[in-house]
């Protein structure tokens, strides 16, 4: 910038030379100067003036323009788990093998306040208490008026107390949409289902999700939202579980047991179609698990047919003659020294009657004599009745879905010793589960092949790889057939249903070692009709007692088979079997009663 | 140009001002007034006592001083701006020690027949202060750093004194208002660029920070910044307010639920219903249409004041003028944009409407000088 000085010496110059005063010139100068100043800073004003207005119109917009945006949006409750996760809440049904429901959703809704917001605590108090009597007054209140923001009542509320505590009144109390499972048949295949609680829990909505049985087992399918219309569906059978349990408590009331398990499989297809464990619960309400220090198979959560694993006693012995007769050890009709006691070292093998010196094969099963089928057991020693055994699957937790079954470890001796062999002939040293005694007749039933236990539905015969020869299970099927029809379990006999079976009355240990004399675990492992067999029935009662013709009885076959017998007789006709007349010495005509 | 410079002569006197009043500007400011006691009638639930009338009466008294104040030359309000900066000083100092807790911060003071707030107070001596201070300062030295230590006094002295309340809202709006007013009096651009850039820089190094060793705030202060600037990640507690004037707002669509109809604001849902939060009322009553009305009302109020400093020749009327305007309008823009969720919820009033006593009463002698400036500029 190029100043004009303050004294132009070009103009004051000549002005002195003519005698005026040069400081007017020098004034006006400066006069001008200020004058540009002030029009620059005018100017700047103006420019800085411009851009607030234009600034002011900005804001002007941008607040008319969110007005308008907000006056046109629709109006939605705030989440109050913004930044929770996505609960998946369509939880996918369960149904039978007929398609009935045996798990679904149900919408309740869940009970919760905001004391800020609330209007009369006291009154809002003492009207949920007398719509909840389980709730604290005192404590509510104490909740209600102090610091806090947010507090749950109730988890799950059903219609009625909704209405009521809408009735109340009070905008502090709200409620939040909640999906729960039902059971809507109660106690019905309680420990197949097992049962779902709420995981997450946000104000809107709950994670289901399952804790036991099949609930658990196939939560990742449940809960995938994919699979909402799609139902899973199990092998089980509505009607015919209904009637076992029925039939299942009775028994079990009858013959004086505290526990009681049953388990119908189809043999060709090792589907579970009725599966119960006494004493039962209701899914919709799941007890307490045991506490530390409880014994947890007293609980009711506790799952005997599959869970539990016991010493099931003589049952085994067919598994041992079917062996001998595979390997070509032995015909039915070989003879076997049957005198007792059998000595082997220190232990001696008695029987429960002194049934003489000798027996055949058929008469060792029919009479369930422990020192024959422990000869037996001698005769195929320990390894080939490990692999014989292991391919029955009576080493490892049964393919049973439920999450309860990889508990169910079968329960073996430390060695492996001949003695082991001739004891677990007969049922000792051994535990398995029930469900492993089912799928281990099943072999018998269907001719040879092992099939797993399922509780999913299947299209067709599933049947596993071959354990015996078709000869083998047919012989052994005679067998089964004639401990019925002559043998310990004569109380077993359904008209028509050609049952047969092995009955299995063990000793139950106790805890510190020893067996209790008083105590036993009482089994039925059943075919039917053992001409043709379709269904396995295993039935165990855990410490039956009843009193018969003078004398206390425990034994399977005046407590497990007379319970058997009923639920076949009740099942069967439910099963779509004909009561059939046996064919004599089943290589002859199947004759239809008339 | 300084009043000493104009003709006193051409000033109209005596009772011959009222013909000179800025009588649009009243209108406007009655009608903004009115809205007010509509609201308050209707936040009451039909009540005419609990709020309306105690506002109707605070505004016959605000009137009051601002046609007083109008009354009075403009040159006189220059030569005691100085002293009433300091007065306003003083009583914010006071509220240090004397003052009575509101609301979980200490901001009132209590001068018997009233209780007055100094923060809101200083808005105006402060505006008061930089304009004088500029007309005085000559023109050329306006950019000059040493001569903007002092405006910049001026500004962060009261601003710390509110900080310390705790009133962020008012501190900010004192901020942004005198950094407007080194503005509109010509700082150069770099200090106003420098300024920005120190700020947007700090604010980047502080949540650039986070989750580093060299983190600068704790995680709860995080935290609380981030709640802060977005409530709706927790509705229930920091953004309630901000959730429910929203619903609010949606469920009063294009034209309202009516007068006395809306739910949300008179279900107390709403905290603060009558003083910071009350727009939410209106816009909940009278919609789109009711809410926009408010705004256009308060935009014309701008309008005419910026005209009127248009109009005047003299530095610290157009100043003043200005001053005041941008104060009441960062008053309405920063109400309205925490209502609908624009800004972080900072207590702020609506201007005019808002319950609220200190602020009518300033706000109407603050309009009482923009009206001595409109009566008395130099013609």
């Amino acid at each position: 910038m190029i100043r004009t000085p303050l004294r132009p010496l070009a103009r004051i110059l000549p002005a002195r030379a003519k005698g005026e005063n040069p400081d007017a010139i020098e004034r006006e100068n400066l006069n001008r100067r200020h004058e540009e100043i002030e029009a620059k800073a005018r100017v700047r004003a103006e420019s800085r003036l411009l851009v607030l207005s234009v600034s002011f119109l900005c804001a002007f917009v941008v607040i008319g323009g969110r007005m308008m945006m907000m006056a046109t949006s629709e109006p939605s409750e705030p989440l109050a788990n913004a930044q929770g996760t996505v609960i998946a809440n369509q939880r996918a049904d369960i149904v039978d093998r007929q398609g009935r429901i045996l798990a679904t959703n149900f919408e309740t809704h869940s009970l919760y306040a905001q004391p800020p917001q609330m209007v009369d605590p006291l009154a809002a108090a003492k009207g949920l208490v007398q719509i909840f009597p389980d709730l604290d007054e005192k404590k509510l209140i104490k909740n209600f008026t102090g610091k806090k923001k947010f507090l749950w009542i109730k988890k799950k509320i059903s219609p009625e107390q909704k209405q009521a505590v809408h009735d109340i009144g009070d905008p502090g109390l709200l409620f939040g949409p909640r999906e729960m499972r039902l059971y809507p048949n109660g106690k019905l295949a309680a420990h197949v289902l097992g049962g779902a609680s709420f995981g997450k829990e946000g104000v809107n909505s709950a994670e289901l999700k399952g804790v036991a049985g099949v609930e658990a087992q196939f939560d990742g399918y449940l809960r995938d939202p994919a699979n909402g219309d799609r139902p899973l569906q199990l092998s089980l059978d509505l009607t015919i579980q209904a009637a076992m349990e029925r039939v299942l408590f009775g028994g079990m009331r009858l013959m004086s047991a505290k526990g009681a398990a049953a388990i119908l499989m189809d043999a060709y297809t090792g589907e579970v179609i009725a599966v119960s464990s006494l004493p039962s619960f209701d899914p919709n309400d799941r007890p307490r698990v045991s506490i530390p220090g409880e014994d947890p198979s007293e609980n009711p959560l506790f799952n005997r047919a599959v869970q539990g694993v016991y010493e099931l006693g003589s049952t085994f012995k067919i598994f041992a003659a079917a062996q001998a007769m595979d390997l070509g050890l032995m015909n039915p009709e070989t003879i076997i020294n049957t005198r007792g006691p059998l000595q082997w070292g220190k232990f001696k093998i008695r029987d429960f009657h002194n049934y003489g010196n000798a027996l055949t094969l058929t008469k060792v099963i029919v009479k369930s004599s422990n020192i024959g089928t422990a000869r037996v057991a001698q005769m195929i020693g320990p390894l080939r009745q490990k692999q014989f055994l292991a391919a029955l699957g009576m080493f490892d937790p049964t393919p049973f879905e439920i999450v309860e079954a990889v508990n169910a470890q079968p329960l073996l001796p430390k060695q492996y010793s001949e003695l082991s062999a001739m004891t677990i002939s007969y049922g000792h040293g051994i535990s398995t589960s029930p469900m492993h005694l089912a799928a281990g007749y099943a072999v018998i039933a269907n001719g040879g092949h092992y099939v797993s236990p399922t509780v999913l539905k299947q299209a067709g015969p599933q049947l596993g790889p071959r354990v015996m020869s078709p000869v083998t299970a047919a012989a052994s099927r005679q067998m089964l057939r004639k401990v019925v029809s002559e043998g310990t379990a004569s109380f077993g006999e359904v008209p028509g249903y050609a049952v047969g079976g092995k009955t299995g009355s063990a000793d139950k240990p106790k805890p510190r070692g020893g067996y209790y004399n008083d105590k036993v675990i009482a089994t039925f492992a059943s075919i039917f009709p053992s001409n043709d067999p379709k269904y396995v029935l295993v039935v165990t009662l855990d410490e039956p007692e009843v009193f018969t013709l003078g004398e206390t009885r425990r034994t399977a076959g005046w407590t497990a088979v007379p319970v058997a017998a009923e639920l076949i007789r009740r099942v069967a006709p439910l099963l779509g079997l004909r009561p059939q007349v046996e064919p004599a010495g089943f290589g002859g005509v199947t004759l239809t009663s008339n | 140009m300084s009043y000493l410079e104009y003709s006193v002569n051409s000033v109209p006197s005596g009772f011959r001002k009222i013909l000179f009043l800025n009588w649009p500007l009243i209108l406007l400011l009655f009608s903004v007034a009115g809205v007010g006691f509509l609201m308050l009638y209707s936040v009451a639930g039909g009540s005419f006592s609990v709020w309306a009338e105690p506002q109707a009466k605070r505004f016959a008294m605000g009137l009051m001083i601002m046609l007083l104040a109008a009354m009075i030359p403009i040159w006189f309000w220059r030569n005691i701006s100085f002293v009433a900066y300091g007065l306003s000083l003083t009583l914010l100092l006071g509220v240090e020690f004397f003052g009575t807790v509101g609301m979980g911060a200490q901001r009132w003071i209590d001068l018997g027949f009233m209780r007055l707030q100094p923060s809101e107070l200083t808005k105006i001596t402060s505006v008061m202060l930089l304009a004088a201070y500029y007309d005085w300062l000559p023109a050329k030295r306006v950019s000059n750093p040493i001569w903007i230590l002092f405006p910049l006094l001026i500004i962060l002295i009261p601003t710390f004194l509110v900080l310390r309340q705790p009133d962020l809202g008012t501190a900010l709006l004192l901020m942004v208002g005198g950094g407007g007013m080194l503005f509109l009096a010509g700082v150069h651009w770099a200090y106003f660029a420098g300024v920005t850039a120190i700020g947007a820089s700090t604010i980047f190094t502080v949540f650039k920070s986070r989750g580093t060793e060299w983190q600068l705030l704790a995680d709860y202060q995080y935290r609380r910044i981030d709640t802060f600037l977005d409530p709706s990640s927790d509705p229930l507690g920091a953004g309630y307010h901000i959730t429910q004037s929203k619903i609010a707002l949606g469920s009063g669509g294009w034209t309202g639920r009516g007068f006395m109809q809306g739910t949300q604001s008179r279900l107390n849902f709403l905290p603060e219903k009558h003083t910071d939060f009350i727009f939410t009322t209106l816009a909940e009553e009278f919609g789109f249409v009711g809410a926009f009305s408010l705004l256009s009302l308060y935009v014309l109020i701008i309008v005419f004041c910026v005209a009127s400093a248009i109009a005047t020749r003299d530095r610290f009327s157009s100043l003043v003028t200005l001053g005041i305007a941008l104060t009441f309008f960062l008053y309405f823009a920063v109400n309205m944009s925490m209502v609908m969720g624009l800004a972080p919820v900072v207590g702020v009033p609506l201007p005019m409407v808002s319950y609220g006593g200190s602020a009518m009463l300033v706000l109407m002698a603050a309009f009482g000088i923009v009206q001595s400036a409109h009566v008395h500029r130099p013609r």
